[in-house]
């Protein structure tokens, strides 16, 4: 029994190595760790440079111009940053949504690295820019226009455009938020709508399952998913819905398109917009976005259900500093994922950072004492990231 | 919350084009810094009023769109006049749509028929530069040539629209207003500045604190530069542009010594006044407050500042200052919530005290009338009457980003959150003699401002808390902060009156959110 034993037990640590080497949480001491902010920016656009510190605590160290302009506002769910922890190409993707231009800057060297812009009909003017990425091609979500720009990842940070590819909601929505699994892209029209996209070859093919999700076809509430989050496993799309409660859906996508989605209803903060998984996946982070909390729900990722677990309190500078919470972002690609940041969108904005703690069934958000944090480069904050990003 | 979508930029584009290419209509207003007159007043004669307006429209040479109730005078031509009548007598309006057509007419029209054969006017799409009346305020019938917005449509360049309407002699004595509203459009044409006073006379008979004082009507309006895009705007006092500080103000001229009836409207387009008179070093004078909302109180009580919700009215007594007083007319900031349009802080007037007053003020109310008893009064005995229903209602708000997509919902608990749709079902159905509690919650993070079309309703309660039960027709639900209970109004809904059978409508009176669905159908069957 004990020989047998033996080889198991080092069977176990491997995994749990290559794990954790391909959740990024063996960050290696060369990495940087940022918080890193689209400052969307009306006058002259750039990309602002945390350094994330051992506690969660966090230091501005570099402003970057993109020589692009921001807009200052638009869709919750259109995250105008993303990220690729590829070996040698260590990149951030920004968006400027006034002047169309994705850039490309070098995480490791803070250089902007090479600039990208699609057709000359992509438009992302009114409400945005959304990137999302699987490595190999960088997907842009021009809210104007409503296409899709497909861009080839190249060498350095830069990109190259392929195509457009149009699109629209049941109720002539704009897309807002995308999220990629392996070979598939789910979209929110921001309607009530949903759609899923074949993108094995690179541009977006859809699958014909384009549909109205069900917290908005049922009867007394009202709720359009916005914010996407795709789990590890690729079997669930879960939904953050712009609603007058907190509101997410959850679609089976195991067989590779859209199902009918569940209704989850978890509260009385209003709006769900954003959302992001904890890299274990056991819990749900919501922004309530036109509220001022941050809600943890339960999600099992066997069965796809959620339940409420927590919410915050009032986040501090309410109405007074900010206006509105945006996209999250977690501090590790471990556990629950430590420190939760959120966008405060104000002129100036600020940066919400919330603590979590989590056992047997219940959980607890609280502030830090030292949020929010002033994101005096931004004047519009909505889109936040961190590097090294979550492996899914 | 002041935001644009797509459509919303697309109209405001159109009408900074449209503003560009419009000949100018209106007349100009009184300049910065100047003395603050009354508008005209226009007075029924033999039981009847009789007068005809000319909606115009311009821009002026700071960039800010006018529309214009044009009143024709041998004199020239004056801005929104006020209409003084009695109770029991009739107010026979004509009103002409003279904006000038080749602009946006096509964009974004709405169907205003809710049902087949229920036009009333010119019927068609409803346009920027369409338009009908409202008489806020008034509890008169919700049907063609009265009180009716469902279904009254004026388009530009048809014959003139007359508006017949016989003002109940039981009607309340107080200040009501008119303005637009068409769905859809009713914010551009406020925002220009078509609104004005309509006074039911005979607030002396029944609150005879009044009685001789001189009157003064004030109409506060709000102006943006293009309506529904984000950005600072005006406060205007009877036209005349309320100023940033430092620079000259209105004035406003009484005598020393002298107390005055005031009697303001807040025509604003979303801005909440919480009214004060300042007396040396800013300190808050007490106001006798008469009425609210038209409708005279059971007593007069002081109050140092008296909040007016857009379109809402405050009928008031000034104390009466020194020579050397110095005071000041201002309104606080006031703060509509997270996602609310803070509402700043403004000096509408300095108050210039002098021996003779202001020789253009209007004279003094007669002085011979015997108090009355308010229970001759529209909706006298509601407090006591039987209580036929409850209902709760509900403002929520949905944002999927900062420009929107939004949507405004008033709801019915238990019904759908949907915005208001012209051909929609009624959302609430009562009949005549149904006297019902309402209990209004915002479960929304921004302040928003509860009317009714046709009626008064009785204030009951403040957040679960008894309140004093004054008449209003407009009532503001403070912002929910994200915890705790539901802000919410409990108010005694009077359908007791046959007249105001019929379909009309209740909805959030910030302009924006009326326009953009705040809104939905209540029908009083016979």
């Amino acid at each position: 029994m004990h020989a047998s034993g033996r080889p198991r037990l080092s069977l176990a640590a491997a995994i749990l190595v290559w794990a954790c080497v391909a959740s990024g949480f063996a960050q290696s001491t060369s990495q940087p760790h940022y918080l890193i902010t689209n400052d969307d920016g009306v006058f002259g656009n750039s990309v602002t440079f945390y350094t994330i510190g051992a506690n969660g605590g966090l230091t501005l160290t570099s402003q970057v111009q993109t020589a692009g302009l921001g807009i200052g506002g638009g869709f919750f769910s259109t995250n105008r940053i993303s990220l690729l922890n590829s070996t040698g190409n260590e990149c951030v993707y920004a968006a400027d949504a006034a002047t169309g231009d994705i850039i490309g800057i070098d995480v490791t060297t803070l250089a902007v690295g090479g600039s990208a812009s699609g057709s000359t009909t992509d438009s992302g003017a009114t409400n945005g820019i959304g990137l999302a990425m699987n490595g190999r091609y960088l997907y842009a979500s021009y809210t104007a226009s409503n296409t899709i720009g497909t861009f080839q990842v190249q060498p350095g940070c830069s990109l190259s455009f392929v195509n457009d590819t149009p699109v629209v909601g049941l109720q002539a929505g704009f897309i807002a938020g995308m999220a990629i699994h392996g070979n598939l892209l789910v979209v929110t029209y921001g309607d009530g709508s949903i759609e899923s996209f074949n993108i094995a070859s690179g541009p977006p093919v859809s699958n014909n399952d384009e549909q109205n999700s069900t917290g908005y076809t049922q009867s007394l509430g009202v709720a359009y998913p916005n914010g996407v989050e795709i789990t590890k496993d690729g079997r669930y799309a879960i939904f953050g819905d712009t609603s007058t409660s907190t509101v997410v859906e959850v679609s089976d996508i195991s067989a590779g398109s859209l199902t009918t989605t569940v209704v989850y209803t978890l509260g009385t903060a209003v709006s769900a917009s954003n959302i992001t998984l904890s890299p274990d996946e056991t819990l749900l982070y919501i922004s309530n976005t036109q509220g001022d909390k941050v809600t943890a729900a339960f999600f099992n990722e066997y069965t796809g259900k959620v339940s409420m677990g927590c919410a915050s309190g009032s986040l501090r500078g309410v109405s007074s500093k900010w206006s509105y919470l945006a996209s999250l972002a977690l501090d590790t690609n471990a556990g629950t994922g430590g420190t939760i940041y959120v966008a405060e969108f104000g002129a100036p904005s600020y940066i919400g950072m919330v603590s979590v703690s989590s056992s047997a069934g219940k959980c607890t958000l609280r502030e830090f004492p030292s949020s929010p944090l002033s994101a005096a480069n931004s004047s519009g904050l909505l889109s936040i990231g961190t590097f090294p990003p979550r492996s899914f | 919350m002041h935001i644009f979508s797509r459509r919303l930029l697309v109209i405001a584009v159109c009408a900074i084009v449209f503003s560009a290419a419009a000949a100018a209509q209106c007349p100009a207003r009184p300049a910065i810094g100047t003395v603050v007159q009354d508008a005209l007043s226009l007075y029924s004669q033999n039981g009847v009023l009789n007068a005809a307006f000319d909606l115009g429209y311009s821009v002026d040479t700071t960039g800010y769109t006018h529309y214009c109730y044009q009143y024709h005078t041998s004199a020239g031509l004056v801005e929104s006049p006020t209409l003084r009548l009695n109770p029991g007598d009739q107010l026979v309006l004509s009103v002409k749509d003279s904006i000038p057509t080749g602009g946006p007419s096509a964009m974004s029209g709405m169907d205003m028929s809710s049902m087949p054969g229920t036009t009333c006017g010119d019927g068609g799409n409803a346009t920027l530069q369409s338009t009908n009346v409202h008489f806020h305020g008034l509890n008169v019938p919700p049907i063609c040539h009265q009180d009716d917005i469902l279904d009254t449509l004026i388009q530009p360049g048809s014959p003139p629209f007359q508006f017949n309407i016989q003002i109940p002699t039981t009607e309340p004595p107080g200040l009501y207003w008119y303005h637009p509203h068409v769905h859809g459009f009713t914010e551009f044409q406020v925002n220009g500045g078509a609104a004005g006073a309509l006074i039911v006379e005979g607030m002396e008979k029944y609150r005879p604190e009044v009685t001789g004082l001189t009157e003064r009507v004030f109409v506060i309006r709000q102006q943006f530069l293009v309506p529904w895009v984000p950005g600072p705007y005006e406060l205007t006092l009877n036209y005349q542009t309320v100023p940033p500080p430092h620079t000259p103000f209105p004035v406003i001229q009484m005598k020393a010594g002298e107390r005055q009836f005031w009697r303001v409207a807040n025509a604003s387009l979303q801005d909440f006044i919480p009214l004060q008179l300042w007396a040396m070093g800013g300190v808050p004078q007490p106001m006798e407050l008469i009425a609210l909302d038209g409708y005279p109180l059971a007593a007069p009580r002081y109050e140092t500042t008296i909040l007016i919700p857009p379109a809402g009215r405050a009928e008031f007594i000034t104390p009466a200052f020194s020579l050397n007083a110095g005071p000041q007319f201002a309104t606080l900031a006031y703060s509509t919530g997270p996602t609310g349009n803070p509402d700043s802080e403004f000096l509408l007037a300095g108050i210039e005290l002098t021996t003779a007053g202001n020789p253009k003020a209007p004279a003094p109310t007669s002085s011979h009338a015997a108090p009355q008893s308010l229970s001759a009064l529209k909706f006298a005995g509601l407090k006591d009457a039987t209580v036929t229903g409850t209902r709760k209602l509900y403002f929520s708000e949905e944002f999927g980003g900062t420009n929107g997509p939004i949507q405004f919902y008033i709801t019915v608990d238990g019904q759908r959150q949907q915005v208001f749709q012209p051909n929609e079902k009624p959302a609430i159905i009562t009949k005549v003699g149904a006297v019902e509690d309402w209990t209004i919650e915002n479960h929304a993070l921004e302040t928003h401002d509860f009317h009714i079309h046709q009626i008064h309703f009785m204030m009951l309660e403040v957040n679960g808390k008894p309140v004093p039960n004054d008449l209003r027709d407009t009532i503001e639900i403070p912002y929910w902060s994200g915890t705790g209970p539901y802000p919410s109004v409990k108010v005694r809904m009077d359908f007791r009156d046959p007249t105001i059978a019929g379909t009309f409508v209740f909805h959030c009176h910030i302009l924006l959110h009326e326009d953009l669905g705040m809104m939905h159908k209540i029908q009083v069957l016979p």
